[in-house]
């Protein structure tokens, strides 16, 4: 558990630190794959929803503290999803490499259409047609494409843990 | 059977989910009520984070510069043959362009214009992060209270506005550029002197565009007029060059223009940039004690 917890950690601010210091180097088509939502989802898929919701929160937090202006905005967005991807734990497969996918681009999805509404419509800024084509479609394109990699390594780490304490 | 000696403590999700919930509500107010006593907690995350980030981000810059090696070196060939051509143009032009400028210093002088932004003092800096979203306009800059900045200090790079300065850590401040789609900047045509506010706007950037508004409706004002930043700003310094306009229009209602502009800075591509320490109020409250002393 402990061990969980301290890696939980060390990849959250590794991903923090990936996208937004080495990815906009990387950039496709001006967006930058959101990392902290495959960790999030990733979690909750294997270990489930209490997990994966507390991952959620602690990162949305590390990003509120570091760029909004007001706490707790992507605290919420990343908890709510983090706490909705966990409700598939109940059909976690350790070789299944399909739906993990499914479930970040759902996730990407979700919570961008939330960033929309509370940032956008909110404001009264109703394009929401060139919003989807312009950023959310490539952004939970390359997300997707990019959990590829690391789900699969996430997945690594979480049987070889799984192994080693002789957890079921 | 043999049972686990361990006793497993469950709670039941739900619960765990409403309790987080409540916590980032409650921050959420808090730190909307009380953002001043929020800003040391802050600053406590930046100060870590921030070190890591100039790091990390100095693997990517170098991952970056060895790809683009490669897919760039066609490019630079043609671009160099182009370049040699342009220099030679350019050293004519260069030629003219010094004599000219005795004359512009004599002019200067007739006007006493000499106090462009030109002599503002200035701390360079290095952008080390960028907003995770994309969405925004926001960047984070190495350099912080240590190096004197303060909040609401313009940034600069080359010849153009940036942005201003909107937190300050110990080692780090955010910069809001202009392009974003929070930003608003009061500016002003170098040559009319009409007034006008420059908005950021998501849509238009693809294009390479922000947008102009509340010009006034009389206001003499045609393609690639310079604009700069006005001085009924209270916030950002006079004359600091923004971009040009075009696709100058009369807005919905009628009762003003409203146009596109293109920002003098290149904003994909922004990785240094200067920010001038010295704040607007400054000079205003001079000005002020000057009045009153009259």
């Amino acid at each position: 558990m402990i061990i969980r917890f301290i890696l939980v950690i060390i990849e959250i601010l590794l991903f923090y630190l990936l996208q937004t210091s080495v990815f906009p180097y990387f950039a496709l088509a001006g967006v930058v794959p959101d990392l902290l939502m495959i960790l999030t989802v990733s979690v909750a898929f294997t270990r489930g929803r209490i997990q994966g919701m507390l991952t959620g929160l602690a990162a949305g937090l590390l990003m509120d503290f570091c760029f909004s202006s007001i706490v707790g905005f992507y605290g919420i967005l990343y908890l709510v999803t983090g706490y909705l991807a966990g409700f598939s734990h109940k059909i976690y497969d350790r070789n299944d490499y399909t739906l993990p996918l499914i479930l970040v681009g759902v996730s990407e999805l979700i919570y961008n259409l939330l960033y929309f509404v509370v940032f956008y419509m909110l404001q009264g800024r109703l394009n929401f047609g060139y919003y989807m084509y312009r950023f959310t479609v490539p952004r939970v394109i390359y997300t997707v494409l990019l959990s590829i990699i690391i789900y699969k390594l996430l997945n690594m780490q979480n049987v070889a843990i799984m192994k080693l304490c002789d957890e079921d | 059977m043999r049972r686990r000696v361990k006793k497993k403590i469950s709670i039941n999700p739900k619960y765990v989910f409403g309790a987080c919930i409540i916590i980032c509500a409650a921050l959420l107010v808090l730190s909307y009520k009380y953002e001043e006593q929020f800003a040391p907690v802050k600053n406590a995350v930046g100060n870590i984070i921030t070190p890591m980030q100039r790091g990390i981000g100095s693997v990517g810059d170098y991952i970056s510069s060895k790809f683009k090696i490669f897919s760039d070196i066609d490019e630079l060939i043609v671009e160099n043959e182009k370049l040699k051509e342009e220099l030679e143009e350019v050293k004519n032009i260069n030629q003219m362009l010094t004599q000219e400028k005795y004359e512009l210093n004599w002019y200067r002088d007739l006007y006493e214009l000499d106090r462009q932004y030109i002599d503002y003092e200035k701390v360079a800096a290095k952008v080390i992060s960028r907003e995770p979203n994309g969405y925004c306009n926001v960047f984070i800059i190495d350099k912080g209270s240590d190096d004197g900045i303060k909040k609401d200090m313009n940034v600069l790079s080359g010849n153009g506005l940036v942005g201003i300065i909107t937190e300050v850590g110990k080692n780090w401040s955010k910069v809001r550029a202009i392009i974003d789609d929070f930003s608003s900047v009061s500016g002003m045509f170098l040559k009319t002197s009409d007034t006008c506010i420059v908005n950021g706007n998501l849509e238009l950037l693809d294009d390479g565009y922000i947008s102009v508004e509340m010009i006034s409706k009389n206001a003499e004002i045609y393609d690639n007029y310079e604009v700069v930043t006005s001085y009924i700003s209270d916030k950002y310094l006079p004359g600091i060059l923004i971009g040009y306009v075009s696709n100058i229009r009369p807005d919905s209602s009628n009762m003003s223009k409203e146009a596109y502009l293109t920002p003098v800075v290149d904003f994909e591509h922004i990785e240094a940039v200067l920010v001038i320490t010295e704040l607007r109020e400054e000079l205003v409250d001079l000005n002020e004690e000057l009045n009153s002393d009259n």
